[in-house]
């Protein structure tokens, strides 16, 4: 089943005294059900756009979007039961306590408040939870707006930056609660997020945005594998002689971190073979492997 | 944070008890109680309305036989010495155009003045009159408090975007919003027919202790419909304040937008144009609750073609009706228009 599917989604944001912004510019988008979808882009490339549009609180002005294959904002009513939200900064009283907080939350949605104290444990707010929302730190905010995402036990779990503010433990907790959430068979994470190294952590499959349109979208290893940079990391005794011999060759070289990387190999036999005639015997030949943020970079066209 | 619970997607602890129904009334009666604020100035409300007891009860007093006879003592010079003010005027002659009524004045009696009670240090609280007038003030003051309680209920939320969060739970906007007025509407309607009540009772106590309780036929007739309209303009004036602070969705900038409107705004059109006096708010909220609706004076004087002022003008009387058809457009009007916007805006 597919939780979230948006077609040729357009947004443009009338600003005054500015030119407008075109925040989404046809945006298609397929998160399938199950595991933890990462949502990447740079700042401005239209992720919080897409999400508040998602939850309706801002209206699309083309295109089709569905929520757990309802069409929203028309069937947002029948389906917001099953979808928990984090966007941005968590929104709430600031002279009410966290606890009370979220009972008003679960009241709204006839949660239980044996849930809500269930929540304020997983998140460990409980015994800070009869402290007022304005005298909690940043990540403490933070980590009472997820367990009001995860309050009506939700089927899609909208998270945008959830580890903005938390500490290394804190960060360390919330990646390991997506991973649980993502595993559980029940729950289909989506997190937005900036940070590349949680993503390609956690996250099962990734759409990467730039400019209000998704340039990519899939597994890790399908987005990673589309971006295959055929370079080879070659590690000999003399290198500089062996540079000399691979450029003779044809080949381009760099070195890097006290090795050589030869560009754009089409076949690492030949190199073996033309090394070895030589006289220069390798201690080590392996592909170099293209990370998220490369992929990211070049796919945002923010590569340098 | 522990990893000790149930995985989610598992039925939540204590799920052996049926869940609690959804009820956005409940939630939202359950934040406008837990509003410190609100509490706050409830209770400020209510030390204030003591306050003022306190302040009427040394203002009014049972007169003794000796302070009526000292009274009447001053009447009765403050009549012969007006009598011979007259008599000097009539005296030193009338002009042919005038008759000595218009010229001097008419021969003022004690009744004119109002008896002896008007002339010794602390009148008697007469239940007749002053129950009317308190009933009057007491609404006036109770709407501006509400007017208070209006703007921050919404203004708070706003400041907080935890009505953007509420959109994540109830995406109706319309629901959310109706809910929300609709609390609103009945904790000002309590709180109005509370302080009218206590205004009945402290009346009562007044009359008893410090003066008389005597009323005529239908006087208990006029008190309801006075309090009854003051109720009505407690709780008009508790959605205006929603309404304005809605639409700036600020409380403090509601507030700067009413001082601006009353301080600014009404004495400009007053002198500026007094012909549009009865439409203001003061005016018909005067008009709305006080017994018989208000009397509201039309300046239209002018400068002739000699340089001279003219004064003239003209009574307009506001009925009861009046005053509570133009407030309640204007509330209609403010409430609505923020909540159509609301319905239709994007939120950040």
């Amino acid at each position: 089943m597919t939780v979230i599917e948006i077609a040729s989604a357009s947004k443009t944001y009338r600003r005054r005294g500015k030119p407008p912004l075109r925040a989404l510019d046809g945006l298609d988008l397929r998160v399938e059900d199950g595991g933890v979808h990462g949502f990447l882009g740079p700042n401005g490339s239209g992720k919080t756009t897409t999400i508040r549009t998602l939850l309706g609180l801002v209206r699309a002005d083309e295109g089709q979007l569905r929520l757990l294959g309802q069409p929203v904002p028309e069937a947002l009513p029948q389906v917001i039961g099953g979808v928990g939200a984090l966007v941005e900064t968590p929104l709430f009283f600031p002279a009410f306590s966290g606890r009370l907080n979220l009972q008003l939350l679960a009241e709204t949605a006839g949660v239980s408040r044996t849930r809500v104290e269930e929540c304020l444990d997983l998140v460990a707010l409980r015994d800070r939870a009869d402290e007022r929302f304005k005298g909690y730190s940043l990540g403490m905010k933070q980590r009472l707006g997820i367990a009001a995402a995860l309050l009506k036990a939700p089927r899609l779990l909208i998270l945008d930056e959830p580890s903005n503010g938390l500490d290394p433990a804190g960060i360390r907790d919330v990646r390991e609660l997506v991973r649980r959430l993502g595993a559980d068979g029940h729950t289909t994470v989506f997190l937005s997020s900036h940070l590349l190294a949680e993503v390609e952590q956690v996250c099962d499959h990734v759409s990467i945005m730039t400019r209000g349109r998704c340039v990519a979208s899939g597994t890790v290893r399908e987005v990673l594998a589309g971006r295959s940079s055929a370079d080879v990391r070659v590690r000999v005794p003399d290198q500089a002689a062996a540079r000399a011999v691979l450029e003779r060759a044809g080949h381009r070289v760099q070195e890097a971190d006290g090795a050589l990387r030869v560009l754009a190999v089409a076949s690492p036999s030949e190199l073996t073979r033309v090394l070895a005639e030589h006289g220069h015997y390798l201690s080590e030949l392996s592909p170099v492997a293209v990370d998220l943020e490369a992929a990211f970079l070049e796919l945002t066209g923010e590569a340098a | 944070m522990t990893t000790t619970l149930a995985p989610f997607g598992t039925p939540a602890a204590g799920a052996g008890r049926p869940a609690p129904r959804p009820s956005l009334l409940r939630a939202e009666v359950h934040r406008f109680r837990s509003r410190r604020f609100i509490a706050v100035l409830l209770l400020l409300g209510t030390l204030g309305f003591l306050a003022a007891m306190v302040v009427a009860s040394t203002q009014y007093a049972r007169p003794s036989a000796a302070g009526l006879a000292e009274g009447q003592r001053r009447l009765d010079q403050a009549v012969a010495e007006q009598k011979a003010y007259r008599d000097q005027c009539l005296a030193a002659g009338v002009p042919s155009d005038a008759t000595p009524d218009q010229y001097c004045g008419a021969e003022l009696t004690a009744a004119d003045f109002g008896g002896p009670e008007q002339f010794i240090a602390h009148e008697p609280f007469t239940l007749a009159e002053d129950g009317l007038d308190g009933a009057l003030g007491v609404a006036v003051a109770t709407a501006a408090l509400t007017f208070l309680i209006g703007a921050t209920s919404i203004g708070a939320e706003w400041s907080s975007r935890a009505l953007v969060a509420l959109l994540f739970w109830e995406p109706r906007r319309l629901r959310v919003m109706a809910t929300k007025l609709a609390v609103l509407t009945a904790a000002a309607a309590v709180v109005g027919l509370l302080a009218e009540a206590a205004w009945l009772v402290a009346a009562r106590v007044l009359a008893a202790t410090r003066g008389t309780a005597d009323v005529p036929h239908g006087f208990w007739g006029d008190l309801l419909g006075t309090g009854g309209r003051g109720v009505l303009l407690v709780v008009l004036a508790a959605l205006l304040g929603f309404g304005v602070a809605h639409l700036v969705r600020n409380t403090a900038a509601s507030l700067g937008a009413g001082f601006l409107y009353f301080a600014v705004a009404e004495n400009a059109v007053r002198n500026l144009r007094p012909s549009w006096q009865p439409w203001l708010f003061t005016e018909n909220a005067l008009a709305l609750v006080q017994q018989g609706g208000a009397r509201v004076y039309v300046d239209e004087g002018f400068v002739d073609e000699s340089g001279v002022y003219q004064s003239t003008g003209r009574e307009v009387v506001l009925s009861n009706l009046h005053g509570g058809l133009v407030i309640t457009a204007v509330v209609l009007l403010v409430v609505g228009l923020g909540v159509l916007l609301f319905r239709r805006r994007d939120l950040d």
